[in-house]
């Protein structure tokens, strides 16, 4: 027995709906308008505060630091300071990831939860600072050093996140694979994963921020490269320009990350969540 | 599909202790004092310290026995702490003022918050060490450069929760207590204090925990006094034992912090709501937070925040 | 043909003061084209029961024997909640159960999908669907791996009552086309006398009561009198059986 229904003609819009549309369109004009004004009004005090008040060597204006960052591009000191400093986040990162998003897993055991629960707690509470210094004061320019601190940084971050999300997995969608027979392999890719895809990306933005932090830290103290050692040379030659530039530079990059990366493979992920319709 | 009944397993009362959590939180500092002692004979380092020296040390600061002293300013563990407390408190003062203020307009006003989000989120992401290198250098050394990176540090972490308060005020509650009449200065104390509250918590909780690590870091950089330095003045001298001493010094404040004030508070603050909330992280079970404080609980922070991380980006939603 | 045999099946939790019983030493047998319905107050295990047949729950004791001519089937099974996959498309959450995913087993998921009217909805996402719509999904996928045993735990209770009625009768259309055995939990009586050729009756602690036939032709119009008729009998037995507070 079927039913068919006739489509809806598209009905012309009500008096109501066109008044709905124009007061959405001003309030867009209206945000975009404080938004620039902002902008403006911002970056123009502070132009006017460097070059008059203060000794713009000391506090360089927007149009300053801007204007370091062709000579910073051109020289390729970006691409070494770059390429230094981002393979040391990477590979302090990764270890960190890896064994948070195992211990993640494992405190399903309650044993385990027991042992490393301290652990965790400290990590989320101390500052970065104090895994920075020790371990450059024992290990100095070696990887030891900042891996060290990355690795105490970061990992309880992970571990977290990642075991809220095997808490929260749908037990209702697990046990309806179990009734249906369907092999355990096929349950973890299609379950599990999927579901903890938001956890993991969570646990790799705030990961990696807090990793970039440590890690820039640790180079202010004792490295010849990276974007941290720029920072302290810069700061110790008074070159303020410089040094907002770098320290901006990772906004930008960090912007580009997030935008072209995170949010591409975000959007892959979860289209069947964008796609819902009510 | 066949299958016999099984008896119940009695555990003995041995193995139900040994198998417990909570021993396992019990065996975990022991367990990492043995492999502290593994290290230190297995690592080719003159400086790396025995626990005990660590904690010879840690006596020595605390009982005041050292025979060091700092320096003619303030010479000693509590005193370095002193100026250190007064400095966060100072700057989490301003912090709170400023960022409840502008929270408050920013969650009103559409106007004021298109106006200042970038760059509120673009504070929300630097690093508390840009702060620290930058005003040590306008600044100098002395209180002026700490205290402003504890400003700059906990400000927009305090604006975003209270616009977020603002947001979430209850609308149906607020309705209902005009469809009976009640006069406003009763809404405002019945519904929207308290319904702002745990936002405002959590400002609270954030800025002073924020602030005392960007603090830290400003002394390390910019200044000669307060408890930054001290660790600073051990890593000068190539000290294993004191800076890692002072590192548990740290870490026993802020889990004192966290602990002892905090999360009473919060029970008591949050005392009406029946679910668990993200705040309790220290104690019980894992919750999911991101490390500069934010719940994951989507019905509460907006997401601007969630990336709050990712050096200012928002996601406009 | 299939045939489901349950012998002394019991179920508890619990020990001492807090022990529950949740199936006490149940017997049953069911054998060929037929649909049981199972019936009683909640908290009368009823659902234990599907989970245990359906090796979601272990028993504490007793013997329960499934046999299906097709050997490698695993029962069907129809939830109360849907429990689709979100993150996947319709056709992908009837293909997640199926033993392979090759064409064969592609064109057979299109045609329940078909038999369900959904042959049109293949590459929408749950979250895009009806409740009504989820839960024909959701028939489908139990119907597409062409067991001999279906097993449903209230697969219409979420639903409003025009849609239920609608799934109702499909269902009917689809078990008198292929020929399954089917148990079928419900607390609605009028439901079960609907479909079923047999009620078997549960109370609360596990205890089953009572098995009645209900003999009358298929298909069942619950406007119809002798249908009516029927479910009163059946719910004066309930209160025969202490089963309804009178």
């Amino acid at each position: 027995m079927t039913t068919t229904l006739e489509p809806k003609e598209r009905t012309p819009r009500s008096a109501e709906e066109e008044r709905l549309i124009a007061l959405r369109k001003r309030d867009t004009r209206r945000k975009w308008f404080w938004r620039i004004a902002g902008y403006v009004v911002i970056l123009g005090t502070w132009q006017w505060f460097s070059s008059n008040v203060f000794n713009s060597r000391i506090v360089p204006g927007p149009i300053q630091i801007v204007n370091v960052f062709p000579d910073l591009w051109n020289s390729g000191r970006f691409f070494e300071s770059y390429a230094a400093t981002l393979t040391r986040i990477g590979v302090g990162f990764s270890l960190s990831f890896l064994f948070g998003v195992v211990l993640g897993v494992a405190t399903q055991i309650r044993w385990i939860a027991g042992f490393f629960k301290d652990s965790v707690t400290i990590s989320l509470v101390s500052p970065g600072l104090v895994w920075a210094l020790t371990g450059l004061v024992i290990w100095g320019f070696e990887p030891q050093g900042w891996i060290f601190a990355i690795f105490l940084t970061t990992f309880a971050l992970v571990t977290v996140n990642i075991a809220e999300g095997i808490r929260a997995l749908p037990k209702d969608l697990i046990d309806m694979s179990r009734a249906f027979g369907v092999t355990t392999w096929r349950r973890q890719r299609e379950i599990v994963i999927p579901f903890l895809a938001p956890f993991i990306f969570t646990a790799l933005r705030f990961g990696f921020s807090i990793a970039w932090k440590v890690t820039v830290l640790t180079e202010v103290f004792s490295s010849n490269a990276g974007i941290g050692f720029e920072m302290r040379v810069a700061s110790q030659l008074f070159r303020m320009d410089e040094f907002w530039a770098w320290a901006l530079s990772f906004f930008v990059f960090a912007l580009i990350l997030e935008k072209l990366v995170l949010q591409h493979y975000e959007r892959k992920f979860f289209r069947w969540r964008q796609e819902v319709t009510h | 599909m066949a299958t016999v009944s099984v008896p119940p397993i009695h555990k003995s009362r041995l193995r139900r202790v040994v198998t417990s959590p909570v021993t396992a939180r019990i065996v975990f500092p022991f367990v990492v004092i043995a492999v502290w002692y593994v290290i230190y004979y297995t690592i080719d380092s003159r400086i790396f310290p025995t626990p005990l020296r660590v904690l010879e040390f840690m006596w020595e600061e605390v009982t005041l026995t050292s025979g060091i002293r700092f320096s003619s300013v303030a010479d000693n563990l509590y005193e370095q702490f002193g100026i250190s407390i007064f400095r966060l408190t100072t700057g989490f003062l301003i912090a709170m003022t400023v960022g409840t203020i502008l929270g408050l307009a920013m969650g009103l006003s559409k106007a004021v918050d298109a106006f200042f989000h970038d760059w509120v989120m673009a504070l929300l992401a630097m690093p508390a060490l840009v702060w620290a290198l930058a005003l040590s250098i306008i600044f100098g050394f002395g209180n002026t450069a700490p205290i402003l990176t504890v400003i700059l540090a906990g400000t927009p972490f305090v604006v975003v929760n209270v616009r977020e308060g603002v947001r979430n005020t209850p609308k149906d509650l607020i309705d209902m207590a005009r469809s009976f009449e009640v006069p406003q200065g009763k809404v405002n104390r019945h519904v929207l204090m308290p319904s702002l509250m745990p936002f405002f918590f959590a400002a609270l909780r954030y800025a002073y925990s924020i602030g005392w690590k960007g603090l830290v870091i400003a002394e390390v950089f910019g200044s000669q006094v307060g408890m930054g330095w001290a660790i600073r003045f051990w890593y000068d001298a190539h000290r294993a034992h004191g800076v890692i001493g002072y590192a548990i010094f740290f870490i026993i404040f802020a889990m004192t912090l966290e602990k002892v004030v905090f999360d009473p508070l919060a029970r008591r603050v949050f005392r009406w709501r029946p679910s668990l909330d993200a705040y309790q992280l220290a104690e019980g079970d894992f919750g999911a937070v991101g490390q500069e404080g934010f719940l994951l609980e989507d019905d509460e922070i907006d997401h601007d925040v969630e990336i709050a991380g990712m050096e200012g980006h928002t996601d406009d939603g | 043909m299939a045939e489901i045999k349950v012998r002394d099946l019991h179920k508890e939790f619990g020990i001492g003061e807090d022990r529950v019983v949740a199936l006490e030493k149940v017997n049953l047998d069911v054998k060929g084209h037929v649909f049981v319905s199972i019936v009683g107050p909640s908290g009368c295990g009823k659902s234990t029961l599907l989970n245990i047949l359906s090796g979601i729950e272990t028993p504490s004791s007793g013997l329960v024997t499934i046999t299906q001519d097709n050997h490698d089937a695993e029962p069907g099974y129809v939830f109360q909640a849907a429990r689709l996959l979100p993150w996947r498309t319709v056709m992908d959450n009837l293909l997640f159960v199926q033993k392979d995913r090759s064409d064969e087993s592609r064109e057979r998921c299109q045609r329940y999908l078909e038999m369900v009217q959904l042959g049109d909805k293949v590459d929408k996402y749950p979250g895009e669907l009806s409740g009504g719509m989820q839960q024909r999904v959701g028939i489908a996928r139990a119907f597409s791996i062409e067991p001999d045993v279906l097993f449903m735990d209230e697969p219409f209770s979420h639903l409003d009552a025009i849609t239920a009625r609608t799934l109702r009768r499909e269902l009917h259309d689809m078990w008198r086309q292929t020929k399954k055995t089917i148990l079928f939990v419900t607390h609605d009586v009028g439901e079960a006398v609907e479909l079923s050729n047999r009620i078997v009756v549960f109370a609360k602690g596990g205890k089953l009561k009572d098995d009645l036939q209900i003999d009358l032709p298929f298909p069942r119009d619950p406007a119809n009198d002798e249908v009516a008729v029927a479910k009163a009998q059946v719910l004066r037995k309930f209160e025969e059986l202490d089963l309804v507070a009178s």
